[in-house]
C-alpha cells in the first residue's frame, strides 16, 4: 500500500513535471535561434514539382507574336523620335535660328537673346538652322505672341520662356518642344521637354555671382535646417529633432530659430523646400549657398534633370514622412554631406549662375540628343568642370580629358610633344630643339612655322620625329586643335624660349601629376588697381603668380579644343592682335575651366639673364596689353584668374646635401 | 533540457527498491504516460506555430495541392489604373513608417489557385519564373512574413505573362486580395503585356493603383517614377553557358538573329546587308532543319547554320528591333554575349532605365534612321565601343542573369524612393566592379581654395614631455593664421600641469584627456576642432618656423584634398624580399608625409594619403629597427586597402622666390629651410 502511495506520487510527479517541460518547450523554442527549430521555413515554400513548372513564355511563342505592323504613337502627344527631324540637322549637328520677336523686348529677354547669340550654335539663316527656337515673351494682359511666320505645325520649333507660365493657354504648340521653367510633373514630357531654372528677374546675362560656398565642409556654428518661407526668404531653425519646422501641428515647440529677410540668402546646412510651385527660386538660392536642398515631393521638375543626377546635390524626400527625414539627415555621415554641398556648388557655377549658362545649357541638351551616341556621358555632365566645359567633340570617352583621371584610375599619356611657334624673325631654334629633344619623355616636336620667311629645307637630326607645320601667321594659331598631336601633354614653346632637358624633365613630372593645370617657368601676376578702377597685371617677380607664359608650359591638349570652340571670336581676334593677350587669353580659359592657379616650376636664373625677350614689353605691360586684360574680364563676365603663393620645385632643391644625390642638379646651376 | 535530464536520473534512483517486475511493469508505464503527454503537448502546441507562419506545413508540397479560392462572377474588378499615378499621390509611405536600416518590407501573399463560378481556371497556377522570382525576394531582406508590417505587397498571382491569364477575372482575383485596397502598395510583375491585335504596352489586367513592374512599355503608359521598366526575361541565357568574350573587334560588325521581324524591317536588313557584305549577317529561322533539332537554338543565312546564341559573340553590334512588343528577350542573350545592343524600337523605355545609363552600353536608334545605322555606328569610336562592350556584359550579369536579379533589382529602385536620403549613387549601379576598384572618389573634388581667415588648428599629442610641450606651444602660437590649440594629453596615469603653469598664448587652448594611451588619438575628429585645417603635430617638433608652419598651412589651402607634411618618406618595393620596404634617407621621392607634423582636412578619410608637398626639413633621426617596423605597417596596409594607395611623387612645395636671388626681406616667407 506504501509502495502503491510513493508509485502514485512518483508518477504524479513525474507527470506534472513533463507537462511542465511541455510548456517551457515551445518557449526555448523560440528563444534559441538558429536551431533545427528555428529555422523552420517561413515565406515562400519551396515547391516538390517546382522543377516540374512551366516557363512563363515557352520556347516558340515569342516568334509567332510579332507579325504585326507596329502602331503608331498614340493621342496627340510627342516625344523625342515621333516629333523632331534630326535628319534636318545636317553632320555639323545643332544649328540654332531665334524667330525675330514682335514687340518691345524686356531686359531679360535681351540677355536671351544675347546668349544665344553669342552661342556656337547660333545661324542667322532659318534655312540652315535645324531647331527653330521661339522666344514666349511674358506679357502682362496675358495676351500670346503671334505664332510666326515658318511656324510648320511646331516642328523642329522649340518655344523658350524663363517663367513658368508664359501664356495663359499655351497656343497652338504642335509638335514644338517647351522649355521653360519649372514645368509641372504632370504636363512635362521627359526626353522632349526641357526643364529650366525659375531665375530672378536681375539674373546676370554672363560670369554671374560665385557659389557662396567658401570652404568644404559647414561651419560648425551653422544651424541644420533652413526652411523656406511662403513670402520668400529663409526661415532657421535649430537641430532639435523633437522640432518638425515645416509642419504647422508642432508650432509651439520650436528651435531657436531667425527669419531673414526675402533676398537673403540661406545660411545652413540643409533648404528644406516645399513642394509647391513658387518654391522654386528658393530652389536656386539655396544651390548658390550651398546649401543642400531638401525637396519635399516637389510637384515639378528639377532643372534639366535630363541630364543632371539631382540625387548627388538635392534630396528628394517624401513631405509625408517629415520625422524621418529629418532623422536622416541629422544622422547622414559627413561625407556624405561634404559631398552633396560641393555638388550644390558645381552645378550653380556649371549651369545656373547667368542667362547665358542656362540658355546654353538647354541649346546642349538639345544638341546631345541630336548626336544620340556621341553625346557627353553622364560623367562629364555631373562633375567638375561640366558639360558646357567638356565637349564631346573632342572625345566621348572620359579618360581622354583632363579632368577625370582620379575617378577613372587611369594616367595621361606618358610621354608629350613639343610644340614649337616661329614668328616674325623666324629664326630655326635649333638650342631649343635639341634640350627638349633630349628628355626622355618627349614623343615629338612641332614646329609652327608662322614667319613670311619660308622654313629652312634642313632641320637637326633628333631623336624623336620632327614635323614643319606651316601656321596661318596669326598667334591665336599656336592653340588650334592640330591633328599631328599625338600624346595629352603639350609643352608650348616660342623660337626664343629657353630650357634645359632637366627643367623639361622635371616640369613634366609636375604636369603628371595635376593633368589638368597649366605648368610653366615665368608668372604673370594680377592685381585690382584701385587707382584706375581696372585690372593691371605685372611681369615683375613677386611672391603670388597667377598667370604663366605660354611661351613654355605644358599643358592637355584638350584646351586646345577649348580655345578653338568655346571662346567667343572677338576674344580671339584680340588675342591675334596683342600678341601678350594670347597668353592672358589661355590663362584666363584655364583659370575658368580648373578654378585654379596655374602651377610654376624652377627656371634657371642663367636664362633670365640670357633672355630678357622672353618677357615681353620689359617689367611693365604697354597700355595695350593692360587693356587686354580688362577686356578679357568683361568678356568672361568675371576674373576667373586665382593667384598661388608657391612653386613646386624637386624634393632635395637647393638643400646641404650632395649635388651627386641629387636627381635634378643643372635646376641649381648659378 | 539539462534540468529534465538531471530528473530522469534521480527517477530510476527511486526505482530499486521495488520488486523487479514492478519495476518493469512501472517502467513502461511511465514510458508511456510520457509519450502519451509528449504526443498531446505537441498538438497542444503545433497550432501555435501555424498562426505565425500559414505556410510552415505546406512546405515541400505540390503547387497542385495550393487552396482552391472560386470567385463569384459578379465579385469586384479594380479601376483600369490611374495613368497621373505617383509615389507622393498613390503610394502610402506610413505603412514603411521609420525604418533604421531603410529597407521596405515586403510581403507575398500565399499561393492560391483561382477559379471562376464553374470551376474553370482563370490562369496557371504559377510559372517557374514567377515561383524563382517569389522565392528570390522571399529569401532576401526585404522579406517579412508580418503582414501588418508590410509596406509592399506582392501578389502571388502570375502575371508574367498576359497571353497564359484571362483578364477580367486575374482582376477580380486581385480585387479580393486580403490588403488590396484599390491597389495601393501593391508590385505587378509583367514581362510580356498586351495581347493582338494591338498589343497594348502595359498589362491590360485593371489594377487600380498597383505598381507595374512590366517588360515592354513606352513612354506613353510608363509611368515615370512609379511603373519600374524590367527586362524580359530570356530563360535561354540562364540554360547556355557564354564564357566572357573581351572586348574588341570581332568578326561581324552588325548582326540580326531574331526570327519575328516585321518584312519591311526585314527588308531594310537585307538591304544593309547587301550594301555592307561581309560585315552585316541577318539571321531567320531555319526552314529546312529536320525535326529533331531544337530550332530556339539555331539560326541560318541562307543555308548557313548558326549556333545561338553563340553566334552573337561574333559580333560588335546586335540589333534589338521591336516586335510587336517593345521589349524583347533577345536583349538579354544579346547583353549576355557582350554584344552593343542596337536598339530599334522607338518610345520604348529601356529596362531599369531609372537609374541604368543605358548610353553606356547601348545604341538607340530611331526606327525612321534604320537604313542609317550603319553610318552611324561606324562613327563611334572604337575606344567607345570597347567601353559599351564591357558594360553590356556587366549589365547582364548584375542585371539580367537571372529572375533573382531582376526581382531585387526591382525592389532596390522601390527602396530608393521611399528612402531617397540612403539611395544608390548613379556610380553604385553604373559602374563595373573594376572601375569601382580603379578609382579613387576624392572627397573634396570642388576646386575651392579656403579663405586664409580660417585659420588652423593644431593638435599636439602628449605623454609627459611637458617642458618640450610647452616649447612646441609657444612656437606655434606664434603662427599668424593658428586659431585654436588642443592638447591630447595621452597620460592616463598622470594629470596635466595646473592651468596656471601652462604658457599663455593668444589663441585658446584646450586639454583633452583620452581613455587609452594610444598614438591614433592624434587622428579622433574631436568636436573641439572648428576649422577644416587641423596641423598634428608632436611634442618634440620644435625646430619648425613660424614662417614654415604658416607656409605649410599656405600649402594646404591651395591642396586642402592632401596632406601636407614636412620629413618626406619613400615607400619602396623590396625585390628580394617581394614586399614593399620604408626609406628614409635623403631621396629625390616622396610617397608619405610623417604626421609628426601634417597639415590635413578634418574630414578627408585618412586613406587618402595620395601626395604630400614637402619643406625641406629632415625632424627625425631614425634608427634601423625603426625603419624596420615601419615597413611591416607598410604592407599590412596595403593588403588591407587590397591596393598599394601611395603615390610618389618627384616635388615638393616651396615659397614662390624660394632662395632665389632676390631680397630676403621682400619675401613672404624669408625664415625657411634655414636648418
Amino acid at each position: 500500500m506504501q509502495s502503491w502511495r510513493r508509485k502514485s506520487l512518483w508518477l504524479a510527479l513525474s507527470a506534472s513535471w513533463l507537462l511542465v517541460l511541455l510548456r517551457v518547450f515551445p518557449l526555448l523554442r523560440l528563444a534559441v535561434p538558429g536551431g533545427p527549430w528555428a529555422s523552420a521555413p517561413q515565406g515562400w515554400p519551396r515547391w516538390l514539382d517546382a522543377e516540374l513548372l512551366q516557363s512563363f513564355s515557352p520556347p516558340g511563342e515569342l516568334p509567332e507574336d510579332a507579325l504585326q505592323l507596329p502602331h503608331a504613337p498614340r493621342g496627340g502627344s510627342c516625344n523625342w523620335e515621333a516629333c523632331f527631324d534630326v535628319s534636318k540637322c545636317g553632320a555639323g549637328g545643332l544649328k540654332v535660328f531665334v524667330h525675330p520677336v514682335a514687340g518691345p523686348l524686356s531686359a531679360a529677354h535681351r540677355r536671351i537673346l544675347a546668349s544665344i547669340e553669342s552661342s556656337r550654335y547660333h545661324s542667322a539663316s532659318p534655312d540652315e538652322a535645324c531647331l527653330l527656337l521661339f522666344l514666349s515673351l511674358e506679357v502682362p494682359a496675358g495676351e500670346c505672341s503671334p505664332l510666326p511666320q515658318q511656324w510648320n505645325g511646331g516642328r523642329n520649333h522649340l518655344v523658350l520662356g524663363l517663367h513658368p507660365a508664359p501664356c495663359p493657354q499655351n497656343f497652338q504648340l504642335g509638335q514644338a518642344m517647351v522649355a521653360k521653367a519649372s514645368p509641372t510633373v504632370d504636363t512635362f514630357r521627359p526626353g522632349f521637354d526641357v526643364a529650366l531654372p525659375l531665375l530672378p528677374e536681375a539674373h546676370p546675362l554672363r560670369g554671374g555671382a560665385p557659389g557662396q560656398l567658401r570652404q568644404h565642409s559647414p561651419h560648425p556654428g551653422v544651424p541644420l535646417l533652413a526652411l523656406a518661407e511662403e513670402r520668400g526668404g529663409w526661415r532657421t531653425a535649430g537641430t532639435d529633432p523633437s522640432v518638425c519646422p515645416w509642419d504647422g501641428r508642432c508650432e509651439q515647440d520650436r528651435g531657436p530659430e531667425k527669419t531673414h529677410p526675402e533676398g537673403a540668402l540661406p545660411n545652413a546646412t540643409f533648404c528644406l523646400i516645399p513642394g509647391h510651385h513658387p518654391d522654386a527660386l528658393h530652389f536656386l538660392q539655396a544651390l548658390q549657398a550651398g546649401c543642400i536642398p531638401v525637396l519635399l515631393s516637389p510637384r515639378w521638375e528639377l532643372p534639366f534633370s535630363e541630364v543632371i543626377d539631382w540625387t548627388k546635390a538635392a534630396i528628394v524626400a517624401d513631405k509625408r514622412l517629415p520625422l524621418q527625414v529629418l532623422a536622416a539627415l541629422q544622422e547622414m555621415p559627413p561625407t556624405r554631406v561634404l559631398a552633396l554641398r560641393q555638388q550644390t556648388q558645381f552645378l550653380w557655377d556649371a549651369y545656373f549662375s547667368s542667362v547665358e549658362k542656362v540658355v546654353h545649357t538647354t541649346l546642349e541638351i538639345i544638341q546631345d540628343r541630336i548626336f544620340g551616341a556621341s553625346a557627353h556621358p553622364s560623367l562629364l555632365w555631373n562633375s567638375p568642370p561640366g558639360a558646357l566645359l567638356a565637349l564631346p567633340i573632342f572625345s566621348t570617352s572620359p579618360s581622354d580629358f583632363p579632368f577625370y583621371y582620379l575617378q577613372l584610375g587611369s594616367h595621361p599619356v606618358g610621354r608629350f610633344s613639343a610644340l614649337i611657334w616661329v614668328g616674325a624673325p623666324g629664326q630655326p631654334p635649333l638650342k631649343l630643339i635639341q634640350a627638349v629633344a633630349g628628355s626622355q619623355h618627349c614623343a615629338q616636336i612641332l614646329v609652327l612655322w608662322s614667319s613670311e620667311k619660308p622654313p629652312p629645307p634642313r632641320w637637326p637630326e633628333t631623336a624623336v620625329p620632327l614635323t614643319v607645320m606651316d601656321g596661318q601667321r596669326k598667334v591665336s594659331d599656336r592653340f588650334v586643335p592640330h591633328r599631328a598631336i599625338s600624346t595629352d601633354a603639350i609643352l608650348s614653346l616660342d623660337a626664343h624660349s629657353s630650357l634645359t632637358t632637366s627643367e623639361v624633365d622635371f616640369a613634366f613630372l609636375v604636369w603628371q601629376s595635376f593633368p589638368e593645370r597649366m605648368v610653366g617657368f615665368l608668372t604673370w601676376n594680377h592685381f585690382w588697381d584701385e587707382a584706375q578702377g581696372s585690372w593691371g597685371y605685372t611681369a615683375e617677380r613677386a611672391n603670388e603668380f597667377s598667370m604663366v607664359l605660354t611661351s613654355a608650359a605644358f599643358y592637355h591638349r584638350y584646351y586646345h579644343t577649348l580655345f578653338t570652340h568655346t571662346l567667343p571670336k572677338a576674344l580671339r581676334t584680340l588675342a591675334d592682335e596683342a600678341p601678350t593677350c594670347v597668353d592672358i587669353l589661355m590663362n584666363f580659359l584655364v583659370a575658368a575651366v580648373t578654378k585654379l592657379p596655374p602651377i610654376k616650376v624652377p627656371y634657371g636664373k642663367q636664362h633670365l639673364e640670357a633672355r630678357p625677350p622672353l618677357v615681353p614689353g620689359g617689367r611693365e605691360p604697354p597700355p595695350a596689353a593692360r587693356d587686354c586684360i580688362n577686356q578679357m574680364a568683361a568678356g568672361f563676365g568675371y576674373m576667373p584668374l586665382v593667384s598661388s603663393r608657391l612653386r613646386l620645385d624637386p624634393v632635395l632643391f637647393k638643400d646641404p646635401v650632395s649635388v651627386l644625390r641629387k636627381k635634378y642638379r643643372s635646376l641649381e646651376k648659378p | 533540457m539539462c534540468a529534465s535530464v538531471k530528473y530522469n536520473i534521480r527517477g530510476p534512483a527511486l526505482i530499486p527498491r521495488m520488486k523487479t517486475k514492478h519495476r518493469i511493469y512501472y517502467v513502461s508505464l511511465f514510458s508511456i504516460v510520457l509519450l502519451g503527454l509528449i504526443a498531446t503537448g505537441m498538438f497542444q502546441f503545433w497550432p501555435h506555430s501555424i498562426e505565425s507562419s500559414s505556410d510552415w506545413s505546406v512546405e515541400k508540397r505540390s503547387v497542385r495541392d495550393v487552396p482552391v479560392v472560386r470567385l463569384p462572377a459578379d465579385s469586384p474588378v479594380p479601376e483600369r489604373g490611374d495613368l497621373s499615378c505617383r509615389m507622393h499621390t498613390c503610394f502610402d509611405v506610413y505603412r514603411c513608417g521609420f525604418n533604421p536600416k531603410n529597407k521596405i518590407k515586403v510581403y507575398i501573399y500565399s499561393l492560391k489557385k483561382y477559379v471562376d463560378e464553374l470551376g474553370v481556371p482563370v490562369s496557371n497556377t504559377i510559372s517557374r519564373e514567377y515561383n524563382e522570382l517569389l522565392t528570390a525576394i522571399s529569401d532576401s531582406d526585404y522579406y517579412t512574413d508580418d503582414i501588418s508590417r508590410a509596406c509592399l505587397f506582392v501578389p502571388s498571382i502570375d502575371v508574367l505573362n498576359q497571353n497564359t491569364l484571362r483578364i477580367k477575372e486575374t482582376a477580380q482575383a486581385l480585387a479580393q486580395l486580403s490588403r488590396w485596397d484599390r491597389g495601393t502598395n501593391h508590385v505587378l510583375f509583367n514581362m510580356l503585356p498586351g495581347g493582338p491585335p494591338d498589343y497594348n504596352t502595359a498589362l491590360d489586367v485593371p489594377r487600380d493603383r498597383a505598381l507595374l513592374a512590366g517588360g515592354g512599355f513606352s513612354t506613353w503608359t510608363y509611368r515615370q517614377g512609379y511603373d519600374v521598366s524590367i527586362p524580359v526575361y530570356s530563360p535561354l541565357s540562364a540554360e547556355v553557358d557564354l564564357p566572357e568574350k573581351g572586348p574588341g573587334p570581332r568578326r561581324y560588325f552588325l548582326l540580326s538573329s531574331q526570327m519575328a521581324i516585321h518584312p519591311e524591317y526585314r527588308e531594310d536588313l537585307e538591304a544593309l546587308q547587301a550594301r555592307h557584305g561581309e560585315s552585316v549577317l541577318v539571321l531567320d529561322k531555319c526552314s529546312n532543319l529536320s525535326e529533331g533539332v531544337r530550332s530556339v537554338r539555331t539560326r541560318c543565312h541562307k543555308h548557313q547554320v548558326f549556333d545561338y546564341p553563340q553566334v552573337l559573340q561574333e559580333a560588335t553590334f546586335c540589333v534589338v528591333l521591336r516586335g510587336a512588343r517593345l521589349g524583347q528577350a533577345v536583349l538579354s542573350d544579346v547583353l549576355h554575349a557582350g554584344c552593343v545592343p542596337v536598339v530599334i524600337a522607338d518610345s520604348y523605355v529601356l529596362p531599369f532605365s531609372e537609374v541604368l545609363d543605358w548610353k553606356r552600353a547601348s545604341v538607340v536608334v530611331p526606327e525612321e534612321k534604320m537604313s542609317e545605322v550603319y553610318s552611324i555606328l561606324q562613327s563611334i569610336p572604337q575606344r567607345q565601343i570597347e567601353e559599351m562592350q564591357r558594360q553590356a556584359r556587366w549589365f547582364w550579369e548584375a542585371y539580367f542573369q537571372s529572375i533573382k536579379a531582376i526581382a531585387l533589382a526591382t525592389l532596390q529602385i522601390i527602396n530608393d524612393r521611399i528612402y531617397p536620403y540612403a539611395a544608390l549613387s548613379y556610380e553604385e549601379w553604373n559602374d563595373p566592379p573594376t572601375v569601382k576598384w580603379g578609382s579613387v572618389s576624392n572627397p573634396l573634388f570642388l576646386p575651392l581654395i579656403p579663405p586664409q581667415s580660417q585659420g588652423f588648428t593644431a593638435i599636439v599629442l602628449t605623454y609627459d614631455r611637458v617642458e618640450s610641450l610647452f616649447r612646441v606651444i609657444t612656437e606655434v602660437s606664434k603662427v599668424p593664421s593658428l586659431s585654436k590649440l588642443l592638447v591630447v594629453w595621452n597620460n592616463q596615469n598622470k594629470n596635466p600641469p595646473e592651468e596656471s603653469l601652462w604658457p599663455k598664448i593668444r589663441v585658446p587652448l584646450k586639454v583633452v584627456r583620452t581613455a587609452e594611451n594610444k598614438l591614433s588619438n592624434r587622428f579622433f575628429p574631436y568636436d573641439e576642432i572648428e576649422t577644416e585645417a587641423v596641423l598634428a603635430i608632436d611634442d618634440d617638433i620644435i625646430m619648425l618656423t613660424s614662417d614654415e608652419l604658416q607656409f605649410g598651412y599656405e600649402v594646404w589651402r591651395e591642396f586642402p584634398d592632401r596632406l601636407v607634411g614636412y620629413p618626406g618618406r619613400l615607400h619602396l618595393w623590396d625585390h628580394e624580399m617581394n614586399k614593399w620596404k620604408y626609406e628614409s634617407e635623403w631621396t629625390n621621392e616622396v610617397s608619405m608625409v610623417l604626421t609628426g607634423a601634417a597639415f590635413y582636412h578634418k574630414v578627408t578619410p585618412r586613406k587618402k594619403f595620395k601626395c604630400p608637398e614637402c619643406t625641406a626639413i629632415d625632424g627625425l633621426s631614425l634608427d634601423q629597427t625603426h625603419m624596420v617596423e615601419r615597413s611591416e605597417c607598410i604592407n599590412k596596409f596595403a593588403s588591407v586597402f587590397g591596393t598599394m594607395p601611395l603615390k610618389v611623387v618627384e616635388h615638393r612645395a616651396d615659397p614662390v622666390l624660394y632662395k632665389d636671388d632676390f631680397p630676403e626681406k621682400l619675401k613672404s616667407f624669408p625664415n625657411i629651410g634655414s636648418l
